[in-house]
């Protein structure tokens, strides 16, 4: 079974970048334990990229910022499935010329065949700051770094047996 | 002043928010695309070494790290004052034609075409690339995977890496090509040539031979007169990577012919109270609002605004595609030159053509004798203290001044990016597009939305760095405000 972990956003604009950083949290954990089957990257793309970097692999772990419009919670983690994004999607309207869905490009490479991920997992990190370039996360985001980085692990580690000290 | 407001409600309060202004008698008075600020970026850079701006600048946008990285990597060379080797041009040259193809495509396929290929009237929820798959067939869905895939193969290969390239050094590029790459490469570009041929007849074939299409192109809603910008060879013909900025006018005469590190002479900014970011404008016009004519100082760079500005594609297919487009739309030639095309939908063949001349220029600096020589880095041998390098976006004239201290540490760092340059005309295109279904305070609901985002989605405006984020793309609503602002009626179209 192949795994991909994926950070993505920005590394350079606050908070925006907390996916990327819990994929280099990760790289790092796990420095010392083989994991042929396992690649870990970073990516700052739209949906259709993102999906054509998915391609061949078995499962893929996304990690993602998110902003809530109501009680935003910086640093609240959640996991979500990829339907659950079709949810999020308030509009099918876009404000972004230059961009599809995850799920609209999910749908398309199930309809021309080609090899997709059967489990894909989100973990979505709230934040607070993504208009300010910085390399540095605000408080509360950064804590959640480490929690997301430990709680993919766990999941690694039951799917490909891994003893981590 | 009623107010509408077309806002997305999700991730990035405010992002690409659209606003409309009522008058008295509730006719459109004005139409406003707002992108948000992305502040401190200078403050970033400012006291880093300038030759880390091409891994920096590519990290400002998911869309183009590409075009980033090539105008940093060009005001590196000026920078410095180092003349890269000519292979090293080609090289550069080369991978981002690579670039152009995957660009225009996505924007074909999934973001613009599927307003013709499904029809404008088609459901929203239809008009992206599934709807093309449904319609054409699951084959131009592999077509366009295809041709991404191979593209990015060789983004990486020339690159570096595959999202955001490294390869750019003042004066070089950190690796020469391979004849095994050499060859790679060829076949590639053969298919591209290929791909676009195919593109360009499909929309013959769905939009041309569709007399309502034809019909919306000409129509005056999605119909602009403006000065039109675009980078031009010593033949006046395109080019992405280098050349002269070209500004040609409504009537198709040149008005301004300059270097990129001239832009500050012609280019000034106009600001407005209600935007973050700055409308640029001629100066030795001026701002005179957000109005058509020769009497406005308001410009367009997009693949329209560049097929306008030139006299022709310097590769011969492309040329051919060029001179029927000016003869289908009506173009009339004057002191052997087509009379610029006005019509903003027109924006998505002119891109086609584009994708085609990257393709046949993808193939052309392949099969140069010189692309593999492995002479690719100059030597630098003086300080450096100012440069600036400007190359052709997919979205417009791309524009990275810096100043640095004599140890190459910057301490001045300015961008005009390819949006910006069309930030009035897709705020003017917005509140034509909405004048045609707002009338005396009657908004007819059905159909704003899809107007509207027509009408700006033919520039393909990049909404910066957020367009990679959760859910992935920005939604649209209209809010409506009533004189005093209130608002009075909210549209949006929601899937559950």
């Amino acid at each position: 079974m192949k795994t991909l972990v994926i950070g993505l956003g920005n590394p350079i604009l606050t908070d925006d970048g907390v996916g990327v950083k819990v994929a280099y949290q990760i790289q790092e954990d796990l420095c010392s334990v083989p994991h042929p089957d396992i690649d870990i990257t970073e990516a700052s793309v739209g949906g259709l990229h993102l999906m054509e970097t998915m391609i061949g692999y078995d499962q893929v772990f996304i990690i993602d910022a998110i902003i809530l419009e109501h009680q935003p919670q910086p640093g609240k983690v959640q996991r979500m499935a990829i339907d659950d994004l079709r949810n999020l999607s308030p509009t099918q309207h876009s404000a972004s010329a230059h961009d599809t869905t995850l799920v609209t490009a999910l749908d398309m490479a199930k309809r021309i065949g080609l090899s997709i991920p059967t489990k894909i997992v989100i973990y979505a990190i709230e934040v607070e700051n993504v208009l300010e370039f910085s390399e540095t996360t605000t408080s509360e985001v950064s804590k959640s770094i480490p929690f997301v980085a430990q709680k993919i692990i766990d999941e690694l580690a039951i799917d490909y047996n891994l003893s981590i000290s | 002043m009623k107010r509408i407001t077309i806002d997305p409600i999700t991730r990035l309060e405010g992002h690409g928010k659209i606003e409309i202004f009522l008058n008295e008698e509730g006719e459109v008075a004005n139409a406003y695309l707002q992108i948000p600020e992305l502040r401190g970026f200078e403050q970033f850079c400012i006291g880093r070494p300038a030759e880390e701006m091409p891994r920096i600048t590519n990290r400002i946008c998911g869309v183009c790290p590409e075009a980033h990285h090539m105008a940093a990597t060009k005001a590196l060379d000026a920078l410095f004052h180092v003349e890269p080797p000519s292979v090293t041009k080609k090289l550069r040259e080369l991978f981002y034609s690579a670039f152009y193809v995957t660009d225009h495509t996505v924007h074909f396929y999934a973001l613009g075409g599927p307003d013709f290929i499904l029809g404008p009237d088609s459901p929203a929820a239809e008009r992206n690339i599934l709807g093309v798959i449904h319609k054409v067939g699951v084959e131009i869905g592999k077509k366009v995977i295809n041709t991404r895939k191979r593209n990015h193969h060789v983004i990486q290969m020339l690159g570096g890496r595959g999202i955001h390239p490294v390869a750019g050094l003042p004066g070089g590029w950190s690796k020469a090509m391979t004849k095994e790459e050499r060859d790679e490469i060829e076949g590639y570009a053969k298919e591209n040539v290929e791909f676009a041929l195919f593109s360009l007849q499909l929309f013959e074939d769905i939009v041309l031979a569709n007399k309502a299409y034809v019909d919306l192109i000409l129509s005056d809603a999605f119909t602009h007169k403006t000065y039109y910008m675009g980078t031009v060879d010593k033949n006046n013909q395109i080019n992405f990577y280098d050349g002269m900025i070209r500004v040609v006018g409504p009537d198709g005469k040149e008005f301004v012919k300059y270097h990129p590190e001239d832009y500050a002479k012609h280019i000034a900014e106009h600001v407005e109270p209600w935007s973050y970011l700055k409308f640029p404008y001629l100066k030795d016009i001026g701002w005179k609002g957000f109005v058509d004519g020769k009497d406005s100082g308001v410009y367009c760079a997009t693949p329209l605004s560049r097929l306008n500005a030139s006299d022709g594609m310097a590769t011969p297919k492309a040329q051919e595609f060029y001179e029927k487009f000016y003869e289908t739309l009506g173009s009339k030639k004057i002191n052997g030159r087509y009379q610029p095309v006005h019509y903003r939908l027109a924006t998505h063949w002119a891109r086609l053509i584009e994708l085609l001349y990257a393709a046949e220029r993808m193939l052309e600096l392949v099969q140069d004798p010189e692309i593999t020589d492995p002479n690719v880095r100059a030597p630098i041998t003086e300080k450096p203290d100012e440069g600036i390098g400007g190359v052709e976006a997919p979205r417009g004239t791309l524009t990275h001044h810096y100043a640095t201290d004599e140890n190459g540490i910057l301490t001045k760092v300015n961008l005009i990016v390819g949006t910006t340059n069309n930030y009035a005309p897709i705020s003017m295109s917005i509140k034509k597009a909405a004048q045609g279904l707002i009338k005396k305070g009657t908004i007819i609901s059905d159909g704003l939305l899809n107007m509207i985002e027509m009408a700006f989605r033919n520039y393909d405006p990049c909404m910066s760095c957020a367009t990679h984020s959760l859910p992935g793309q920005m939604p649209l609503e209209v809010v409506i405000r009533n004189v005093d602002g209130n608002e009075i009626e909210r549209l949006s179209q929601f899937i559950n």
